[in-house]
């Protein structure tokens, strides 16, 4: 017989579990996205998704609350569920010259923790590193920390944000033609 | 000669010359990867240009100071207590450590960190550490303030220069540099959007100035975003008619020009006329510029809805809303920096959907821009090997095919299908500027704009 669990225990497993449900739907996103599976990370995606990556800047400690750009501002991303999928169709199209030959790569994602719950939305910051191998000997590894919001659906979870703030002010790579 | 695909010899004139034929539009590949030839580069084509560094709006108050490049010299570009812009190599004259780290931001003087020398905004040497007790006041600080560029602007926008004796930039521009900014600011006053986008690609900085005025890639290289639904290329393209502007000292706008009878139509029209039929007209219409426009654009520049190259790495895309630098960083790459401006007191909707615009074409994420990367990554590395080093590039489209006219306002101008003027302009002035030692013999020994068959 299963001893009672204390109010503490319960909440603690409440939150393991949680994490855990958080950890698995990010991975096997990541994993989408690596098998290039698109068309599945598309299912994954709520209608109002908001996909944005801000240009970082070097600054001073003064000015450091200029580092990113703000909403509204130049961005690197700064997608819809709309642009996403043309991204989507683009990728599949056989004339995307900057990722056919595919790319390769391999999306991390680790330091994952849960910021808010707020009904039934969960802020989930985690960092991330992206590498990608092109052609024969270019490599591409952006790192960063992004902040998801996941959406509960009675169909699991769809990421309605994902906003990442990039590791690197001038980038260091052709091009961005990769998925985050 | 060539030895790990690098001609170490200096280039004398008659070579440099020879780089480029323009009678056949052959163009010899080492201009692409000689390491010679780049060092060249730096002294003879960006020194003594006028380099584009930033807009007013960037740096509105005293102290405002924005980091540009005039090649790879670093310079801060900073506003003055007397509301002046001075453009100063970002190195201190006692060790050479660069005063500013930050890419933009505000300062009241520039202080090295390495040992605190202290410069006021204008470059002077204001302060020295131990002046007295190491210096023994036996330094002549009037003679160790920051190096400075001429700096000037036209409609706002701040170019620098390392030359003393480069003409005044509103000369220098000439009629096609002058469309080029006035297509920024055709409908009104402009201001910069915050944010610079920045990343580099393994090319050489004239394949992509190349690249600007090719509306001949644009159905191949771009066909993924055609078949994404992004746009319309065939709406855009225009092939047909095309109308290239040819400027002194290697200027020049390639791409669809508005023709010559819908213009005089825009023309009859008042300014509330051409807004409503903006509003009106389909997508993909010829552009229907506001009165004003013609004024700072000219009367042939007001029908260009291609894309201005400032000679030598400034261009202006997407009628006006943004400008690329490509700034040089060695034979095989290339910075390229991303500058959005829109109309001072836009709407709030229309600014959303300018900036929405700019996000998504271009920059190292935009859905055109994403492909041409590796076409110039691709065309920069086969320069490097010595069979095909040999080969050359083939820039003859169109040529002998086509008539440069003159305009009322004595623009230069070729009206015909899609071809290859605008490079063969860009590579035949390039090594103009890169055969000549100063101004001087620059001005004596370059090609005027033509008229009669090209």
């Amino acid at each position: 017989m299963a001893p009672d669990l204390t109010t503490r225990e319960k909440l603690l497993s409440d939150r393991v579990l949680l994490q855990y449900e958080v950890e698995q739907f990010l991975y096997a996103e990541a994993a989408l996205l690596d098998a290039r599976q698109y068309r599945r990370w598309l299912g994954l995606l709520a209608d109002d998704i908001h996909y944005w990556m801000p240009i970082r800047r070097t600054v001073t400690l003064a000015d450091i609350d200029r580092e990113f750009t703000k909403l509204g501002d130049m961005a690197y991303f700064d997608d819809d569920r709309t642009l996403l999928e043309v991204r989507v169709r683009k990728l599949e199209a056989g004339s995307a010259w900057s990722e056919d030959p595919p790319s390769r790569s391999r999306h991390f994602v680790s330091n994952v923790r849960i910021l808010e719950i707020a009904g039934d939305e969960i802020t989930v910051e985690a960092c991330f590193h992206l590498y990608r191998t092109r052609l024969e000997a270019d490599i591409d590894s952006w790192v960063g920390r992004r902040v998801d919001t996941l959406r509960r659906t009675d169909a699991g979870f769809r990421l309605a944000k994902r906003h990442l703030f990039l590791d690197q002010t001038v980038v260091q790579s052709t091009n961005m033609s990769t998925i985050f | 000669m060539a030895d790990g695909g690098q001609d170490l010899r200096a280039w004398d004139r008659a070579q440099l010359l020879a780089l480029f034929d323009p009678a056949t539009g052959a163009l010899d590949r080492r201009v692409l990867s000689d390491e010679a030839l780049y060092q060249l580069e730096l002294e003879r084509i960006f020194a003594r240009g006028w380099n584009f560094m930033c807009h007013d709006s960037q740096i509105p108050e005293p102290g405002d100071y924005f980091i540009s490049y005039i090649g790879e010299d670093q310079v801060i570009v900073v506003r003055d207590e007397e509301g002046g812009v001075n453009v100063l190599l970002n190195t201190c004259r006692h060790r050479g450590n660069a005063l500013c780290r930050a890419e933009q931001g505000r300062a009241k003087s520039f202080v090295c960190s390495y040992h605190g020398w202290n410069y006021a905004l204008d470059g002077r040497l204001i302060g020295v550490p131990g002046l007295k007790t190491f210096y023994h006041n036996d330094i002549d600080r009037s003679r160790l303030g920051l190096a400075r560029a001429r700096a000037e602007n036209y409609l706002g926008f701040w170019f620098a220069t390392l030359a003393t004796d480069a003409p005044a930039l509103r000369d220098y521009l000439g009629d096609v540099g002058r469309t080029g900014l006035g297509m920024i600011c055709a409908n009104g006053e402009v201001e910069v959007v915050d944010g610079v986008q920045k990343n580099v690609i393994s090319c050489n900085w004239k394949i992509a100035v190349d690249n600007l005025f090719d509306w001949y890639h644009v159905p191949y290289s771009h066909a993924s975003a055609n078949t994404a639904g992004f746009l319309d290329i065939a709406a855009i393209q225009h092939p047909q008619s095309q109308m290239v502007m040819l400027g002194e000292y290697g200027h020049a706008i390639g791409g669809p020009g508005i023709p010559r009878e819908r213009q005089d139509q825009i023309d009859a029209m008042s300014d509330e006329e051409r807004a409503a039929a903006s509003r009106a007209a389909p997508p993909n219409s010829p552009r229907i510029r506001p009165r004003a426009a013609r004024d700072l654009m000219g009367p042939v520049g007001v029908r260009s809805e291609g894309h201005p190259n400032i000679f030598p790495n400034l261009w202006i895309t997407l009628g006006g809303l943004q400008m690329c630098l490509r700034l040089p960083r060695g034979p095989s790459k290339t910075e390229l920096w991303w500058f959005t401006f829109v109309p001072k007191g836009a709407p709030p909707a229309l600014r959303r959907a300018m900036i929405a615009q700019a996000n998504h074409v271009f920059g190292p994420a935009g859905i055109l821009e994403q492909d041409d990367g590796e076409n110039w990554s691709q065309s920069t590395r086969s320069a490097r090997g010595f069979s095909s080093r040999g080969l050359g590039q083939y820039i003859g489209m169109g040529l002998g095919h086509d008539q440069a006219v003159a305009g009322e306002d004595g623009e230069h101008y070729i009206e015909s299908a899609v071809g290859e003027h605008g490079q063969r302009w860009l590579y035949r002035a390039w090594t103009e500027w890169m055969a000549a030692r100063d101004w001087t013999e620059l001005k004596a020994n370059h090609t005027p704009p033509p008229t009669g068959p090209v």
